[in-house]
């Protein structure tokens, strides 16, 4: 169901609440009232009850005749009321009280003109006056008494009415705004979070079950978003790599001139001076030669590991062991730089499937930076962990040296960007990352100036399905 | 006395070989692979020609070029680079610069060069 509709719904659902709630307190009201107006009646029948039995006794003390009359005109006065509130009265104390009621009158009334007619003094008249005009008077007080019950009745009702309305209305307020924050605000959490990782470059699709309400339609979007971002990031990559592809063959062009120019030089120098030259010369020059040439070919190799990143080879690897290797290949420049090395391996890594020379020439890569950026006494640290909440093991690389100044972070991957006097190709990294991405894991680099830097690598983790093919 | 040639070029091959073939036409020739002790030797002692590389680590052929010509404004400057680039020519022109050779460097057309850079300037211009 759609949320806007829950929402309508439990706000309808609230709104009958209190639709009942004020109805039937209104129709308390109501019958107070005419309940009321009843007793106000009733107050003056009374009234007229107590005068007709005070002729009543009048009529008994001194036999007068004038007071039947004047209970007579009473009678006539009494109906005319109970005629004209007919239907006001009615709904309020029931026909059959009513009809007691003019019942009552009416045998009063034909016991009174038995009496008049007789005119004088009748023992057994007489008692049936007393006795009808008592009737009539308990007929009146009772109901008047019972009305009065029900109107206390009704107030005490209503007001427990109107008080357990009110903790309902308070115990539904809770409960609607709880159960909408429940039904609004945690998707709008779970949706934040992933923004969240969105922003922070991972692209991995909500996962929650299909929700047919606007959060799903909300979760669809950015899922669509998320893709889209991917591929774009893609697209900047590629981008990207062609634009350090020029960058690549303007260096390479560059880098490649200098050895090309120096065996020109001296085979132009070699067939000139032939004469001229001493044998060890010769020798040495040829010797030249073949250097520059190695100097070409480790250029070359560079740049074709950089452009045509080869498909890697994988197999399963124990990243533990792998780095340990690496390290050993590094140990003879990390005693002649005076520099102590330290491994902090996490047991238990699940196997990776890597490419083993690629990565060994990666981690071979970070080793020697690393080496070159401390003074004697450095520490280079090497750690392994398991990320399993991403499906990752990570290695984390720290030196305890210059640091890499921030203008130059955005650089260091770029190709032939170095910083080092000597020797530096500057390839070193750039090839370093795509041998990582190949392997469809990341390489981050945090730095502290004075302080030292570390490289973190993230591997992927295979699964058995990958892991077969 | 016989010509006195500097070279500067990081690439030591580069000055030795240069320096082969031009003591062998009897030239007095320094060699440097960096143009900071290049530049306080010729604040000590005038060279007829200079020979320096453009693209070095540091510092740029053309500050050679510009430092070279205020010491001394008649030594002639000839400049080598890995790769042509217009501007930097256009700009080594402006700064007075005799000769340009890309790499890889004809060892011949390099003697050629200074030759001419040797022959006093009122008598011809290249
Ligand atoms: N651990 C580090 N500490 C400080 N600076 C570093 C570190 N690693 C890399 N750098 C900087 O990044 C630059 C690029 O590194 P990269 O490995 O790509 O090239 P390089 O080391 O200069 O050359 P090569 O790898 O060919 O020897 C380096 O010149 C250096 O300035
Ligand atoms: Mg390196």
């Amino acid at each position: 169901m759609k949320i806007e509709r829950k929402i309508i719904l439990l706000n309808a659902i609230y709104l009958v609440l209190i639709v009942i709630i004020g109805g039937s307190a209104i129709q308390s009201l109501n019958s107070v009232s005419s309940k009321q107006r009843f007793l106000e009646i009733a107050d003056d029948l009374n009234t007229s009850f107590l005068e007709m039995r005070l002729s009543e006794k009048n009529y008994f003390l001194f036999n007068n005749i004038t007071a039947l009359y004047e209970i007579k005109t009473n009678i006539s006065k009494a109906n005319d009321v109970l005629d004209s509130v007919k239907d006001d009265i009615i709904p309020v104390i029931g026909e059959s009280s009513y009809n007691e009621l003019k019942r009552g009158l009416y045998n009063y009334n034909v016991a009174v003109t038995e009496a008049i007619d007789n005119g004088s003094w009748n023992g057994e008249i007489a008692d049936n006056i007393r006795t009808k005009g008592h009737d009539l008077e308990d007929t009146s007080s009772r109901i008047t008494k019972l009305e009065r019950e029900h109107i206390s009745n009704i107030i005490y009702r209503s007001k427990l009415l109107l008080f357990s309305s009110f903790f309902a209305v308070i115990v539904t307020a809770l409960i609607v705004s709880r159960v909408v924050s429940r039904m609004v605000l945690k998707p709008i959490k779970y949706i934040e979070l992933q923004a969240r990782s969105i922003a922070a470059g991972d692209y991995s699709k909500i996962e929650s079950p299909i929700r047919r309400d606007e959060f799903g339609v909300v979760i669809e979007a950015i899922n669509t978003m998320s893709e889209e971002l991917e591929q774009r990031e893609e697209e900047l990559i590629q981008s990207k790599k062609l634009a350090s592809m020029g960058v690549l063959v303007a260096g390479v062009a560059h880098e490649l001139n200098n050895p090309v120019n120096n065996i020109s030089m001296i085979a132009q120098t070699y067939e000139e001076m032939y004469d001229k030259l001493t044998p060890t010369q010769r020798l040495e020059f040829m010797k030249k030669v073949d250097q520059e040439s190695e100097r070409i070919k480790q250029i070359v190799d560079n740049l074709l590991d950089f452009a045509k990143p080869r498909e890697p080879r994988l197999s399963k690897v124990d990243i533990n062991e792998l780095l340990r290797k690496a390290l050993l290949l590094v140990q003879n420049s990390l005693n002649v730089a005076n520099i102590k090395s330290r491994v902090e391996l996490a047991e238990g890594l699940p196997q990776l499937l890597l490419d083993e020379n690629q990565m060994q020439q990666v981690l071979v890569n970070l080793f020697i930076n690393a080496a070159q950026a401390m003074r004697p006494e450095g520490r280079l640290t090497v750690r392994t962990s398991l990320d399993s909440e991403n499906g990752m093991v990570e290695i984390r690389i720290t030196d305890t040296g210059k640091g890499i100044p921030s203008e130059y972070i955005p650089h260091i991957f770029d190709p032939f960007f170095s910083t080092k006097e000597e020797g530096g190709t500057g390839l070193g990294l750039s090839v370093s990352y795509s041998i990582i991405k190949s392997h469809g894991g990341n390489i981050k680099v945090d730095s502290r100036m004075g302080l030292g830097t570390t490289f973190t690598i993230q591997l992927p983790v295979n699964d058995e399905e990958k892991g077969r093919v | 006395m016989s010509h006195r040639i500097m070279i500067i070029d990081d690439e030591k091959i580069v000055g030795d070989m240069a320096k082969i073939s031009l003591e062998e036409e009897g030239y007095e020739v320094e060699t440097f692979l960096n143009a900071a002790p290049a530049l306080k030797k010729l604040e000590e002692e005038p060279f007829d020609v200079v020979v320096t590389d453009l693209k070095m680590k540091n510092i740029d052929g053309l500050e050679v070029l510009r430092k070279v010509k205020k010491l001394h404004p008649s030594t002639k400057v000839i400049m080598i680079t890995a790769f042509a680039n217009l501007d930097v020519a256009i700009e080594a022109i402006k700064e007075d610069v005799f000769d340009f050779f890309p790499k890889p460097v004809r060892i011949k057309e390099l003697k050629e060069s200074i030759r001419k850079a040797l022959i006093p300037d009122d008598q011809t211009k290249p």
